[in-house]
């Protein structure tokens, strides 16, 4: 897998645009701040796995990501107000022997995997399939000679995201199903958890006498 | 004589690999986004931005799997889109753990009325 010309141009545009957005994700003071700091580094990561040529998972990302779980992420931001919190003197990281050990360890990972570990895994690897990475280059360059050219007629329409449904719908069918069980399991667990006292007095889960001693504090967020 | 050449191939070897990024640099892109993901848990006070934290750990377990399911379409492997399937698994799986664990964050919220982890001590020995 070689990307050639301006693809290894974007290759590092994007690269480096995650990874500065996910350290300002990190580091960021406000949370909004991370948050829109996480959709760019997220945006950046499906952009490139479009240059991995996988772009039905660069579209998921994006619609389920940046589009679903990043405006839920904003929702609870301002439903729990943490701006105000953020504008005073507390500190946003923990305390300092923490963070140091924290940092070092990682330091120490990220040198191993860097440095060491990624290169010559993948020097042995390359070792290993020599052969069918030669024999396979050009196999793929005339598969995709024999695409169907797009509308603008500067790329070919690629059958990756047919095939990745034929995938799922064949191969990896139950676990398709299980995923969705999981994702209704999801939705009521959540709406279980987020119910006020109010809501679970309507609904008769809560003991009376419970109710009775409940706190006045409940006013303020009843209407979420 | 031999010191200069051999820095020399090492260097015209970097300069074709910033050209031409193949399997090794996206592992490498990943696994920075893993560290910085596993630092933001580590060291941040904030519960949802620990989740975004967890969130970037996601994306780069995602990106292993896209990587090396290109590498697998190009050496011609059997099922070669396996990564690609289980990536789809990984987002919805991210999202379920996003929705329960933004509903946990409320009702922490409406009971403690706070965020900060540090603060939230109620289990710990």
């Amino acid at each position: 897998m070689i990307l050639s010309g301006w693809e290894s141009v974007f290759f590092w545009i994007f690269s480096i645009a995650a990874i500065i957005a996910g350290l300002l994700t990190v580091m960021a003071r406000n949370a909004v701040h991370s948050a829109l700091f996480l959709i760019s580094s997220l945006v950046s990561i499906a952009a490139l796995f479009i240059l991995l040529g996988a772009e039905f998972i660069a579209g998921v990302q994006i619609l389920v990501y940046v589009g679903g779980v990043m405006v839920l992420f904003l929702f609870v931001i301002m439903l729990v107000n943490v701006g105000a919190e953020e504008e005073g003197r507390s500190p946003i990281f923990n305390r300092l022997p923490q963070v140091t050990a924290a940092l070092v360890f990682l330091g120490l990972l990220a040198f191993v995997l860097v440095a060491y570990a990624i290169p010559e895994g993948f020097k042995g690897l390359k070792d290993r399939d020599q052969a069918k990475l030669q024999q396979a280059a050009g196999a793929r360059d005339a598969r995709e000679q024999n695409l169907q050219t797009g509308a603008t007629g500067v790329s070919r329409i690629t059958t990756q995201t047919e095939r990745v449904g034929t995938d799922l719908f064949t191969r990896a069918s139950l676990p398709f199903e299980i995923a969705s069980l999981l994702l209704l399991v999801a939705i009521i667990g959540s709406v279980m958890l987020a119910r006020t006292l109010k809501q679970e007095a309507a609904a008769d889960d809560v003991d009376p006498e419970v109710l009775g001693h409940a706190p006045p504090a409940e006013t303020g967020t009843d209407n979420i | 004589m031999l010191l200069q050449e051999t820095s020399g191939s090492r260097l015209s070897t970097a300069v074709e690999g910033v050209k031409h990024p193949d399997l090794s640099k996206f592992l490498v892109i990943a696994a920075i986004l893993f560290i910085i993901g596993v630092a933001g848990v580590l060291t941040r006070r904030n519960l949802l931005v620990i989740f975004m934290s967890i969130e970037l750990i996601l994306n780069a377990a995602n990106l292993n799997f896209i990587a090396f399911s290109r590498y697998w379409q190009d050496i011609g492997g059997g099922n070669p889109l396996a990564g690609q399937v289980f990536t789809v698994f990984i987002i919805v799986v991210a999202a379920a753990e996003a929705a329960i664990g933004l509903g946990i964050v409320i009702a922490l919220y409406r009971n403690r009325e706070t965020i900060w982890i540090d603060e939230i001590d109620l289990m710990k020995w």
